[in-house]
C-alpha cells in the first residue's frame, strides 16, 4: 500500500516535472529535420520561467472567470496526469471506472478554456472557442473507441488495468491494439493542438485553435495556461505509449527503459508528422477527426468477428 | 416503528392539509398580501412534507412498509416516497422564487390570484399522483395536474405566442391521457381491481405485456417527452411564467418516468426488446434533443430542448435497467434504475435552477434571446456564480451532480457488456459513445449559453439589474444540492439503492452501486476544490510580486472594439447547427450586396423542429381537414340529428342482438 503511494506520487511528479522536456524534444526534432539548429530541448522552461515573472494583464470586459480557469485547467490536469500508468507503477488514483472520470475530468478543463476565451468578448477569442467546442465533440468518440472499447473487450474499467489487459500474444488482438494506438496517436495531435489539426507556432489569430483561446492572457495566467498544455500533451504521449508495455512481464527496470525509449520515439514521430504534413483547412478538421472514429469502429468490428 | 410510520403520516396529512389552507389565503383583496400569506403558507405545507418525507423509511435505515393507507388509496412505497421527495425537494426553492417573480406582476398591478390558486392546486396533485394506490384517483390527479398547469401557463393570456404554446400542452396531455385510459382500463380488464398494489402481471403470456408496455411509452413518453413525442416541451416551456416552467421541467416531466417504472413494477420482469427500445428511442431523444438546444436562441426554449436530452438520459438507464431485468441480472438493474432515478432528481435540482436563472435575468432585461444579452456577470455575480454550476452539473462534468447519475449510467454499460458477453459489449460500446457524444455537444451548448448572457460585454445595454433576496435564496439551495450531491453521492446513492433492491428486482439484491468508490470522488473533488483555493493563495501572491492590470482586449491592432463585435451565440454553434441541417430544419440567409460600394448585408437563421414542423402538423392538419369534411352532418334542422340518433340506436340494438 505505502509503496503504491510513492511510486504514485513519484509518477506524477515525473509527468509534471518531464512534460515541458518532452514539448523541448519534439520542437527540436523538428527543428532539425527541417534543416534549422532550433532552440534549446530546455526551451520551454526558460519560457515558462520568463512568463512566469512578466505583469499579469486581464482584458477590460473578463470576469472571474478568467481569473479562475487557469486553476482549473492546471488542477484537473495534474488530477488525470495522476490516473496514468508509468512504466509498471500503479498510479496513484486507480478505481474501477476511473476511465470515465478521465475523460470527463479533461472536460472540466475544456469548459472552463472555453469559458475563459468567451470572457474576453473579442471575436478571436470566440473563434478558438467555438473550434475548440466542435472538434472536441468530435473527438469524444475517438477516446471511447480505442480506450473504450479495450475497456468493454476486456471487462475492466480502470485506465491502469484496461492497459495491462493488453497481452499481444494473439495476433489479431495485436493488430487490433496497433490500430488502436493509431487512433489514438490522432486523438493526441488534435487534443493537443498539434499539427494537422493546429499550429502551436502560427502567428495569424485567424488559423488558431488554442493558441487563440489564450490570445489575452500574460503573465501567471499564460503560465498556468502553457504549463498545462504541455502537461496535456504529455499525458496523451503516455496514454500512446502505454500501448507497447509487455505488461506480462512486470519488471519495473524495463517498464521505465520503455517509457523513456517510447517518449523518446513518440517525440520523433510527431516531429516527422509535423515536418512532413501541412496544416489542414479549418473545415477539413471534422473530416480528419471523423476518420480516426472510423478506424477505431472498422477496428473493432473486425476484431469482433475474427475473434 | 410503528410510531414513527404514524407520526410520518400525520405529517403528510397535515402537510397536505396546511397547502390545501393556503388557497384561502389567495383571496385576500390585496394582490400583495393575498400572493405572500399563500406563499407562505404553501412553504410551511411543502416543509412539513418534506419533513415527513425525510424521516420516512427509505431516508431511515428502516423496512420500507408496503402496506396501504387511507382505504388503500394511498400506499408510501420507496418509488412513491423517492418521487415525492423530488416533487417537495424542487417546489420549495420554486415556491421561494414565486415571491420575487410574482412581485413583478403585483407591482404592474395584474391579476395574478388565480396563478397562484392553479399553482397550489399543481403541487398539490403532482404529489397526490406520486402516493396514490388507486388507478381512477391516480386519472383524476393526473387530470387535474395536467388543467392546473395549463391554466397557471395562461398567466399572460392576451400574449399570442403564449396562446399558442399552451395550446400544444393542453392537446399533448389531452392525447395522453385517453391513452392513459386505455391502458388503466386494460390493466383493470386483466386484474379485476382498481389498486396499485393487486397489479401483477408479472408472467402472464401472450399480448398483456407488451401491450400495457407500449400503452406506457406512449402515454407516459409524452409526458416525459421522448424524442418523436417531444414536440409539445420547446414551445410550451417558453411561454409558461418561470415559476412554471421550472416546475413543469424539474418535476411535471419526471412523473412521465414516474408513470414508466410504475407500469415497470405491474409487469416486471419485462421482454428483453422493451429495454432495446427504450434505450434506442432514448439514445436518439438525447442527441437530438441537445443538438436542437444548440441551435436555440431563446433561453427557456433552449433548456426545454436540454429537458428532452435529459430525459434520455434517464431513459437510458431505464432500459439498461430493462435489459437487466429480462435476464434477471440483479447489479445490471441496480446500475441502470440507479442511474435512472438518481439523473431524475439531479435533473430536476439543476434545471429548475437554470430556469428559474433565466427567469430572473427575463424579468430585467424582457426579453429571453441571448443574442441581446452579455455581461451581465459584472451586474450579478453571484447569479452568474449559481448559473455557472448550473450548466457544469446539466453538462454532466464533474465535480458536480450531473456527472455522478452519468457515471452509475456508464457503470450499467460496463456492467452489460461484462455479464452478458457476446455482442453486448459492441452494442453497449456504442451507447457509451453515444452518452459522450451527448455530453460533448452539452458542453458545447452550456458554454454557449453561459458565455453569451453572462460572459464578455453587453451587446444591448442594460439599464438596471436587480435582484431579489429571494431569488439569491432559491439559486443558491439548489446551487447547494447540485454541489452536495457531487462531492458525497454516498447518502443518495444508497437511497436509490434502496428503493431499487425494495420494490424493483425479484429475489436478491446486488450492492453494485454501493460498491462503487464513492470515496474516491469525495476525495478527487476536495482535492480539486483545495488545489483551486491554494493555487488561487499563491497567484494572488505572484500576482501582487509582478503586477496585475486591466487593459482593453486584443483587437489586431484596431482599438475601437464594440460589444456588437463579439461573437454571437449564432456563430458559435454555426458549424454544430450545419452538420445536421436535414433533421434540424436549420436554415441561413444571407444577403449580401456585390456592389462596389457595399451596402448594408443582412444575416438571418432559423431553426424549426423536425417533428414539429414535418410530422405533427402536417398529421393535425390533415386530421383537421378530414374531420372539417365531416361538417355536412352538421346541419341546422334538428330532424337529422334524430335521424342520426336513431340509427346509432339501432347499430347498438344490433350489435347487442347478435352478441347475445
Amino acid at each position: 500500500m505505502g509503496i503504491d503511494i510513492l511510486q504514485g506520487i513519484i509518477s506524477i511528479i515525473i509527468i509534471l516535472g518531464l512534460s515541458p522536456l518532452f514539448a523541448g524534444l519534439v520542437n527540436k526534432q523538428k527543428a532539425i529535420l527541417t534543416g534549422r539548429i532550433g532552440a534549446p530541448i530546455l526551451q520551454p522552461y526558460y519560457d515558462l520561467q520568463k512568463i512566469f515573472k512578466k505583469e499579469t494583464i486581464n482584458a477590460t470586459s473578463s470576469s472571474f472567470i478568467s481569473r479562475i480557469s487557469p486553476l482549473i485547467n492546471l488542477v484537473t490536469l495534474v488530477i488525470a496526469a495522476a490516473m496514468l500508468p508509468v512504466g509498471f507503477w500503479k498510479p496513484l488514483i486507480s478505481f474501477s471506472g476511473d476511465i470515465i472520470l478521465f475523460a470527463y475530468i479533461l472536460g472540466l478543463a475544456r469548459f472552463f478554456q472555453i469559458l475563459a476565451a468567451m470572457d474576453i468578448g473579442s471575436s478571436f477569442e470566440g473563434m478558438g472557442a467555438a473550434r475548440e467546442a466542435t472538434f472536441a465533440l468530435f473527438a469524444e468518440p475517438i477516446f471511447f473507441f480505442t480506450i473504450g472499447s479495450i475497456s468493454f473487450i476486456s471487462g475492466f474499467t480502470s485506465l491502469f488495468d484496461i492497459y495491462h489487459s493488453i497481452e499481444l500474444t494473439n495476433i489479431s488482438y495485436g493488430v487490433f491494439i496497433i490500430i488502436c494506438s493509431i487512433s489514438v496517436f490522432m486523438l493526441a495531435v488534435s487534443e493537443c493542438s498539434r499539427m494537422p489539426v493546429d499550429d502551436p507556432n502560427t502567428h495569424l489569430e485567424l488559423t488558431m485553435i488554442h493558441e487563440v483561446m489564450i490570445l489575452d492572457n500574460s503573465g501567471i495566467d499564460l503560465f498556468l495556461y502553457q504549463y498545462s498544455s504541455y502537461i496535456k500533451l504529455f499525458i496523451y504521449a503516455i496514454l500512446e505509449i502505454s500501448f507497447f508495455y509487455p505488461f506480462s512481464q512486470q519488471s519495473y527496470l524495463l517498464g521505465i527503459l520503455i517509457f523513456i525509449t517510447g517518449s523518446a520515439a513518440l517525440t520523433f514521430v510527431l516531429g516527422v508528422v509535423e515536418t512532413i504534413i501541412s496544416r489542414s483547412k479549418m473545415k477539413n478538421i471534422p473530416q480528419y477527426l471523423l476518420f480516426a472514429t472510423a478506424i477505431g469502429i472498422l477496428n473493432l468490428l473486425i476484431y469482433t468477428f475474427t475473434k | 416503528m410503528s410510531i414513527l410510520i404514524d407520526l410520518c403520516n400525520n405529517l403528510l396529512v397535515a402537510s397536505f392539509v396546511i397547502q390545501l389552507l393556503a388557497i384561502i389565503f389567495v383571496f385576500n383583496k390585496n394582490n400583495r398580501t393575498a400572493m405572500y400569506s399563500a406563499n407562505i403558507v404553501l412553504l410551511v405545507g411543502l416543509t412539513l412534507g418534506l419533513a415527513s418525507t425525510l424521516s420516512s423509511a427509505l431516508f431511515s435505515s428502516a423496512e420500507i412498509s408496503t402496506e396501504s393507507i387511507f382505504l388503500g388509496y394511498i400506499r408510501l412505497d420507496a418509488l412513491s416516497l423517492y418521487f415525492l421527495f423530488i416533487v417537495q425537494l424542487v417546489a420549495i426553492p420554486t415556491t421561494i422564487y414565486n415571491f420575487s417573480y410574482l412581485q413583478h406582476y403585483v407591482e404592474k398591478k395584474r391579476p395574478i390570484k388565480s396563478f397562484v390558486v392553479f399553482y397550489i392546486i399543481l403541487i398539490i396533485s403532482t404529489q397526490l399522483i406520486v402516493i396514490t394506490n388507486h388507478a381512477i384517483f391516480f386519472l383524476v390527479s393526473w387530470e387535474v395536474m395536467s388543467l392546473s398547469s395549463y391554466l397557471g401557463m395562461i398567466l399572460e393570456r392576451e400574449k399570442e405566442e403564449v396562446q399558442r404554446g399552451s395550446f400544444y400542452y393542453f392537446a399533448a396531455s389531452h392525447v395522453l391521457i385517453f391513452i392513459l385510459y386505455i391502458m388503466f382500463f386494460f390493466l383493470h380488464n386483466q386484474t379485476g381491481s382498481w389498486l396499485f398494489s393487486d397489479y401483477h402481471l408479472s408472467f402472464s403470456t401472450g399480448i398483456v405485456v407488451p401491450t400495457i408496455f407500449i400503452l406506457s411509452i406512449i402515454g407516459f413518453g409524452i409526458k416525459a417527452g421522448f424524442m418523436p413525442f417531444h414536440f409539445w416541451l420547446p414551445q410550451a416551456h417558453p411561454v409558461a411564467p418561470t415559476v412554471l416552467s421550472a416546475f413543469l421541467s424539474g418535476v411535471l416531466i419526471k412523473m412521465g418516468i414516474y408513470g414508466i417504472l410504475r407500469t415497470f413494477l405491474f409487469i416486471k420482469p419485462v421482454p428483453e426488446w422493451c429495454g432495446w427500445l427504450v434505450l434506442i428511442i432514448s439514445i436518439i431523444s438525447a442527441i437530438l434533443g441537445v443538438w436542437y438546444a444548440l441551435a436555440q436562441h431563446d433561453i427557456k426554449r433552449l433548456l426545454a430542448y436540454h429537458s428532452v436530452e435529459n430525459i434520455g438520459i434517464i431513459g437510458i438507464g431505464i432500459g439498461i435497467g430493462f435489459i437487466g431485468s429480462a435476464n434477471n441480472l440483479p447489479a445490471i438493474q441496480v446500475l441502470g434504475f440507479g442511474g435512472a432515478l438518481l439523473h431524475t432528481l439531479n435533473h430536476a435540482i439543476f434545471k429548475s435552477l437554470l430556469f428559474i436563472g433565466s427567469g430572473v435575468v427575463y424579468q430585467n432585461l424582457g426579453t429571453r434571446n441571448i443574442e441581446l444579452m452579455g455581461g451581465l456577470v459584472h451586474r450579478a455575480k453571484y447569479i452568474a456564480l449559481l448559473f455557472l454550476i448550473g450548466s457544469v452539473a446539466i453538462s454532466g462534468i464533474p465535480p458536480f451532480n450531473g456527472f455522478i447519475s452519468e457515471f452509475i449510467i456508464y457503470m450499467g454499460f460496463f456492467n452489460t457488456a461484462d455479464e452478458l458477453k457476446n455482442y453486448y459489449p459492441i452494442l453497449m460500446l456504442l451507447f457509451a459513445v453515444g452518452l459522450a457524444f451527448v455530453g460533448g455537444l452539452a458542453v458545447a451548448c452550456f458554454t454557449k449559453v453561459n458565455s453569451i448572457m453572462f460572459l464578455g460585454s453587453e451587446r444591448k445595454e442594460v439599464k438596471h439589474f436587480k435582484t431579489s433576496i429571494y431569488d439569491n435564496i432559491s439559486l443558491g439551495i439548489l446551487a447547494a444540492l447540485c454541489v452536495v450531491i457531487g462531492f458525497y453521492p454516498q447518502p443518495f446513492v444508497g437511497v436509490v439503492n434502496k428503493v431499487i433492491s425494495s420494490s424493483f428486482i425479484l429475489g436478491n439484491s446486488s450492492s453494485a452501486l454501493i460498491d462503487i468508490d464513492w470515496l474516491y470522488f469525495t476525495i478527487i473533488f476536495t482535492s480539486i476544490a483545495f488545489g483551486i483555493f491554494i493555487l488561487a493563495l499563491i497567484k494572488i501572491r505572484i500576482e501582487k510580486k509582478y503586477g496585475r492590470r486591466t487593459s482593453d482586449a486584443w483587437g489586431c491592432g484596431y482599438n475601437n472594439l464594440n460589444p456588437r463585435m463579439q461573437y454571437t451565440a449564432s456563430s458559435f454553434a454555426d458549424e454544430l447547427n450545419t452538420i445536421p441541417q436535414s433533421v434540424l430544419v436549420y436554415h441561413k440567409k444571407f444577403e449580401v450586396s456585390e456592389t462596389a460600394f457595399p451596402l448594408p448585408s443582412k444575416f438571418e437563421s432559423h431553426s424549426k423542429d423536425f417533428v414539429d414542423s414535418n410530422i405533427a402538423m402536417p398529421l393535425f392538419n390533415w386530421l383537421k381537414s378530414m374531420v372539417a369534411k365531416l361538417k355536412y352532418l352538421q346541419q341546422t334542422d334538428i330532424r337529422y340529428y334524430i335521424a342520426f340518433i336513431l340509427i346509432i340506436i339501432s347499430i347498438y340494438s344490433l350489435i347487442a342482438f347478435l352478441w347475445v
